[in-house]
This record gives C-alpha cells, structure tokens and sequence, in this order.
C-alpha cells in the first residue's frame, strides 16, 4: 500500500463524486436541448449548468485526478516516499476551496461564461479566482512530481526513470508550459476586468493567450490515459509492453507537439494571419506521430499477450487478450472511440474543413468522444487498478466493474454519434433551445432524444462508478485467494530496460525545442497585439451587481 | 568521450534535426510557398502576399481585400469607446443634481421619480443607458418633442454628470414589488423567448446577469406606459436608435397585447 494511500484516495474520490455530480447536468443539458419537456428548462439555467458541468468536468475532475494518480505513481514506480507530502495536502485544500468557489459561482447563474476564457463576456471574480486556486494546487503538484524524478536519479544515476514516472513528468511539464497562456489572460486581463478595474479589454489578445493552454489542456488530462496504456494495460491484458522507447518518445513529443499549436482554435478569428493558422495546422498535424506510435505500440502489446495466452493465426490473438481485466477492456473501448474522436479532431484541426464543423455540435461531440470517451473511460480503469492497492481490500465484483466500463462506453458513443452527424447538418452548440416546429431542423428532434438517452445511460454509468468504487470501502480484507501484498500493476518491457538516451531519461532538451518552436509558433502572433495595438472591446459582465 | 555520452550527443542532434525541419518544412509552406501560390492568383504581389500570410499586413493573401461603397448610416452618435466610458466613470453627480434642478426636475422630479405615466422614471436607470439617451436626443437620434429641446446646448460632460446624478439615485418601493401576474406565455417571453419568431428572451439583455449591449436600460419599475410606447414606437420605427435594430426587430414581432402585458410585467419587477 502506497505510504499516502489517503492522499491519493482523497484526490482520487474529489474527482468522482465532482464527476457524477457534472454527469446529472450533463444529461439534464440533454434533455433541454431534446424535443420532450424538460423540468426548470430555459437558457439562464441552462447555461449556468453548462459552465457548471464543462467546469467540474474539465478543470477540476481532471486536475484531481491526474494529481492523485501521480502521486501514486510517484510512489509506486519510483518506490519511494513521496517527497514534500505536507505541501501535496495543502495543494489539496487550496483545490478544493477554489472547486468550491468556481462551482458555487457558476452553480448559481453568476459566471455563466460556458467554462472558456474569452473576454469582453466576464463571470464574477469569485469564479476565476476558484478556478486559479485549482491551478495553483496543480503547480504545487507539477514541482512535486518534478522533484520525486530529480531525487530518484540522484539516487539511481544512469538508470532509466520508470516510464510511468517518465510519463507523469512529461505532463508536469507540459502542464507548466501551458498554463503560462491561461494564467497570463486570466490574471492580467479577465480579473481585472471581472473586479471593474478595467471597462475594456483586448478580445483578441485574450484569445490567442487562452488557445496557448486550449489544445494542450487536453493533452493534461490525456496523459494519465496513455501513461495507464503503456504502463499498465499490456501488463493487465496478459503480456509485454512492446517498446518502452516509444512510450518515450511518445511522451516527449506530445510535450513538444501539444503546445505551438492552440491556434488552430482560431481559425476563424480575424485576429490571426493565414501564414500562422497554416504553421499550427501543420505542427498540429505532427501531434498524430505520439498517437499513431501508441497505438501501434499497444496494439503490439497485446498482441503479445494475446499470443503468450495461446492465441494464433493474424487475429486470433485478439479472441485470446485478458479482456476480462477492466484496464484490459477499458483500453480497447478506449481504442475505438480514440479512432473516432481523433479522425473527428484530424478534421478540426484542417484549416479547410473546419469551417464546415465550426461551432456545431460536432465539436462537442469530437471532444466528448476523446475526453469524455477515452480519457475518462482509462480513469475509471486506473482507478479500479488501483483501489485494491489503495484500500488494501480486493475488488468486490469485477462482472460489476466491467458493466460500468460497458455502460460508459456504449452512453458515450450513443450520445456523440447523433452530434457528429447533427454537427455535419448544422446543428449548433452553446445553444438552449431549438424550434423543432421548424421544417427545416425538425428530423434534429429525434436524434436530439436518441443523444438525450445516450445521456442518461452516461449518467447510470456515473453513479454505477461511484457505488463500484464506495464498495472497495465496505468490501473485506484480501484474502488468501486474493492476495494484495506484493502488487504491482506496471508493465515490464519486451526487453529489458537498463540504460536509455540522455534526450529519453529528462526534459532538459525538450524544455529547449518546446521554447524554439514556441518562439516561432506564438512569438509574432502574441507580439502583433503590443506592435499594433487593437481596439479594445467593452467588457460584458454576466453576474448580479457586475 | 564514452560510447554512452557518443548515443547520448547523436540523440540530441536528431531530435533538434528533426525538429528543426519540420518547424522549417512549416514556415516554409505557410509564409512561401503558398501564400506566393494564393497571391499569384489572385493578383497579389509576392512581398505584400508574404506579408500578409505573416500578419504584418491586413487581409488574406488569397484575395484581394473587397472595398466597400456602401455609406455608414450610424443610428446614434454614441460609441462605446475607453474616451466615452472614462467620461461617465467620471462623471459628478453635484454638477448633474444642479443641472437636474434647472432642466428636468419639472418632469422627472428632483429624486427621479415622475408621476406622469408617460414620462420615465429615472431614478436607479442605468447610467450608461441615461448617458446614450440623452446624447441621442442631442444629436437627433431619438427625436422628442420635450426632450430634443431640453438638451440642447448640453456638453458630453454635463451629459455624464446628469446620467451620474440620476443613475445613482436609489431606486422607490416599486423594486420591492413582485411582478404582477400576467400569465405564462408572457412570463415565458421574458425567460425563454420565442425561438419560432425569432424572440430572445426579454432577460437575454434586460436582466442582472445578462452582460447585454452596454446601453441596455433597466426595465424594472419603469411606467407601464412609458415601456408600451416605447414598444409601439420601435415597432413602427418611429423610434430608431437602436443599434443593429435589436429593439425594432423584436417588437415588431411581438402583439400588442404583448407589448401591454410585458409593459405591466416590467413595473413590478425587482
């Protein structure tokens, strides 16, 4: 059991609870926007439940647990106390004084700013400064992990940091850049403006600091999916990881990769020049290099496991995968909505065609599909990986896991189809009402429903994890026939690893290439504003005495 | 120099290499080549085109930039600059009280409170809202037959000190009251609009949490009166200061009997 086991669980727990709470109004927000009459329905409840739902989903569900889960790795792979635990409580509570703040504040209607920083539209100061404290806890973190790698080298010198470590300080990193962007807009510009000390604001340098930390906030909470996918699922489908290099180099370029490209958020804002929208375009294209060598690499893995487990043939393999551990089928429903989302996001990120998809349901259902689907899917995974650990005690009914895991997956693909193909046809997002009435959007109405249950079915999803996860506290000690002394979840690579490139074991280099082509990426685009100032916009403020 | 520092050193050079190149690949294809591409064929010259996709001149390099005849035909003389909004921030409400004294206390009484059913109350009225009225009456824009002449010879300032004088007046025991009852369909108006005629909700600008256009007024406890005529006079065009025609395009769509109840609606509500 790690030695801050309730560290961890108290992150690890947040995260969750914050999770089903956002998956009721989730599928409240479904049922506004469907047909059927839906109870306290009309668009100032709808948007502060959106603010509220997009909020706890994405800054402090997420925030929670990449902490919790990194703290347990640092623990576990580095086999070592985790150093500075004092400092990683106090992170905790001031995350969870500024959730309670962010929340509170959208909850009741007063920073109904749909969870996105873009200025003149303002939501009170109570609610950026809740949603700073999180970040500021997820510094604290970021220094943390960083030092547990320093530490563990210094004791180690020559040997390769574990890739599940290696991972987690890849997304310390990473974090670190990207937050530069948002903390820069958010201190300097939307707080001043939400207390009153500014009446204008320039809109477009706002944008083009927040698309600085837009696509790469998603890379945060991706992280820990793809850590659990080279680090543990070829352990949990029966077999090897096939190259602990590519895990590597995987993480490294998305540290690089996922930052000097936010622009592609704005490509159809006037305040960027063709020549840059292209430059991030392509680099974002590069971003694919990470995810095509996971997902060749995983795919390997297990089909070594496969074979280990007696698998034949060219497929055969895939009947024979340990598919009844959850982290093993977690990867695989993980796989198939990573295939859809990322050839959604490929469509995004494509100059030409994202104005067919700009601000349509499509982009909500892309990010859905990859956050929503992937990503929150590998959690739950982890988060029964690692439950027995953390309790001591062992799962009390994997059938029961591997329903929620089922659920998950068939709510999410249920609900964001619908929008893709709605996206295509027009159908916008952000928006609380539509006229079904209307010839024109009136076939909307019953795939709008078919979302509004793919909702409900993410709800149960939701709510069967809390219980799934409570049971580990009611459930008894191990047992001889389950043991849960010597645990250990991680991977072991096809080849042993000993030693691996100085560029491979640290962040030195990358740090170094993440500057250069942030410099070329963001340096004239964010410069534009201070050589040729723009005019400034009124601020809009959207909350009672605002 | 070891076989591992060797593996190490040729690491780091292929990673800035290929960097390097494809940052470069990039650059090259997103400022040269086709920016040169675009300006060829849309009769761009190779400099301005480069510099366009750089951003450091305006427009595309894939067309030229339209030029537009149409002539501005501004509704109001008011825009919302930093210049403007530092005004009204400075504004004094002891020179607005003696300048109220001289000109609008017969109507609008001393603590903004008029009696008369037709003429507004002022009192608690946004300032940025009293502020763009009054210069409209100055500049023509909304045209009265009282009002037009009682601001003439009014400066920008003296505008912002009245606007500060009325706007910060506390507002009588008409805020307190709840919304007299004017059935649901009204009420739903207010809240949820009517998406099959185009109708946002009346809250969408006109309420605490709205962050509408900057000179929204407050509705609340205004004359029942004053409110439909306003209404009847937007939706006849009589009244056109209204930028992008927001208020004209949504009382036209509503019926009279809905500009009456709405108008009664707006009284009592805080």
């Amino acid at each position: 059991m790690p030695r801050h086991n309730r560290l961890i669980l108290a992150h690890l727990w947040v995260a969750f609870l914050v999770l089903a709470g956002a998956a009721c109004l989730g599928a409240w927000q479904m049922w506004v926007r469907s047909p059927l009459h839906a109870p306290y329905s009309n668009p100032e409840t709808y948007f502060a439940s959106v603010t509220t739902h997009g909020t706890s989903m994405a800054y402090v569900m997420t925030t929670f647990f990449v902490m919790g889960f990194g703290y347990y790795v640092a623990e576990t792979a580095l086999s070592r106390a985790l150093p500075g635990a004092n400092l990683a409580w106090g992170a905790f509570a001031l995350g969870c004084i500024g959730a309670v703040m962010a929340l509170v504040t959208a909850l009741t209607g007063n920073a109904s700013v749909l969870y996105t920083f873009y200025p003149p539209l303002i939501g009170s100061p109570f609610y950026y400064i809740g949603v700073v404290l999180v970040v500021v806890a997820s510094w604290i973190w970021c220094v943390l992990m960083i030092v547990a790698m320093a530490q563990w080298k210094r004791a180690h010198p020559g040997e390769a940091v574990p890739l599940a470590h290696f991972g987690t300080v890849a997304n310390a990193v990473m974090w670190l850049w990207t937050t530069v962007g948002v903390a820069t807009e958010v201190l300097l510009q939307v707080i001043p403006a939400a207390f009153g000390w500014t009446d204008m604001v320039d809109a477009g340098l706002a944008r083009t600091l927040f698309s600085w930390t837009l696509h790469a906030i998603v890379y945060f909470w991706l992280f820990p999916a793809y850590i659990a996918f080279y680090a543990m699922a070829p352990a949990a489908a029966g077999g090897r990881l096939y190259s602990d290099t590519m895990g590597r180099l995987s993480f490294a370029l998305l540290v690089i990769y996922s930052v000097p490209v936010g622009i592609h958020h704005l490509f159809m804002d006037p305040e960027q020049s063709t020549g840059f929208k292209y430059l991030q375009s392509f680099l974002t294209g590069l971003v694919t290099i990470p995810t095509l060598l996971t997902i060749f690499t995983i795919s390997a893995s297990f089909e070594i496991a496969g074979r280990l487990r007696g698998g034949t043939g060219r497929l055969g393999w895939l009947r024979t995968v340990r598919w009844e551990h959850p982290m093993a089928l977690a990867t695989g429903l993980a796989f198939i909505m990573l295939w859809f989302g990322g050839g959604g996001g490929l469509i995004n990120m494509s100059y030409g065609m994202n104005a067919m998809v700009h601000n349509t349901a499509w982009v909500t259902a892309h990010f859905h599909l990859i956050f929503g689907g992937t990503v929150v899917i590998t959690y739950f995974a982890i988060a029964y990986e690692i439950f027995p650990h953390l309790t001591g005690r062992p799962a009390p009914s994997i059938v029961w896991q591997r329903r929620q895991l089922w659920l998950w997956f068939i709510g999410m693909m249920v609900t964001t189809l619908p929008w893709h193909w709605l996206g295509l046809s027009g159908q916008w997002r952000r928006v609380a009402h539509f006229d079904y009435a209307d010839p024109a959007i009136a076939w909307w109405g019953p795939w709008v429903t078919v979302s509004f249950l793919g909702g409900l079915v993410l709800l149960a999803g939701a709510l069967l994890m809390v219980g799934n996860l409570a049971a580990f506290h009611f459930a008894g000690s191990g047992t001889a026939a389950s043991p849960i002394t010597g645990f250990d979840p991680y991977a072991r690579a096809l080849t042993s690893v000993r030693r691996v490139p100085a560029v491979l074991n640290g962040f030195a280099t990358w740090n170094w290439v993440l500057l250069f082509l942030m410099l070329i990426a963001y340096g004239w685009p964010v410069a534009q504003f201070f050589v040729t100032p723009s005019p400034a916009a009124v601020v809009h403020r959207l909350f009672e005495g605002g | 120099m070891s076989e591992a520092q060797q593996s190490d050193d040729i690491w780091h050079k292929r990673v800035w290499a290929a960097v390097v190149a494809a940052a470069v690949l990039g650059a090259f294809l997103g400022f040269g080549l086709i920016p040169l591409a675009q300006g060829g064929s849309a009769g761009i010259d190779p400099f301005s085109a480069i510099c366009r996709a750089l951003g450091i001149l305006p427009g595309t390099p894939a067309r030229l930039t339209p030029v537009s005849t149409a002539t501005p035909q501004p509704v109001t003389q008011v825009a919302w600059t930093a210049k403007t909004l530092d005004e009204i921030d400075h504004g004094d409400r002891a020179r607005g009280a003696k300048i109220a004294e001289e000109r609008c206390v017969a109507c609008h009484a001393p603590d903004g409170s008029s009696a008369a059913p037709n003429v507004p109350r002022m009192a608690g009225q946004s300032v940025f809202a009293i502020y763009k009225q009054l210069h409209d009456f100055r500049s023509g824009a909304r045209v009265n037959e009282t009002m037009s002449a009682m601001v003439q010879g009014l400066t920008d300032q003296a505008i912002a000190d009245l606007a500060n004088y009325y706007g910060h007046l506390r507002r009588g025991t008409s805020d307190l009251q709840n919304p007299p009852f004017v059935g649901s369909e009204v009420e739903n108006l207010v809240v949820n609009g009517d998406v099959a005629r185009g109708l946002p909700p009346c809250i969408a600008c006109h309420g605490s949490r709205a962050g509408g256009p900057v000179e929204v007024p407050t509705l609340t406890g205004q004359h029942a009166d004053y409110i439909e005529a306003q209404l009847q006079a937007f939706a006849k065009g009589e009244r056109h200061n209204d930028i992008y025609q927001r208020m004209r395009s949504v009382a036209s769509r509503l019926k009279p009997e809905e500009m009456h109840l709405l108008a009664i609606y707006y009284t009592g509500q805080r």
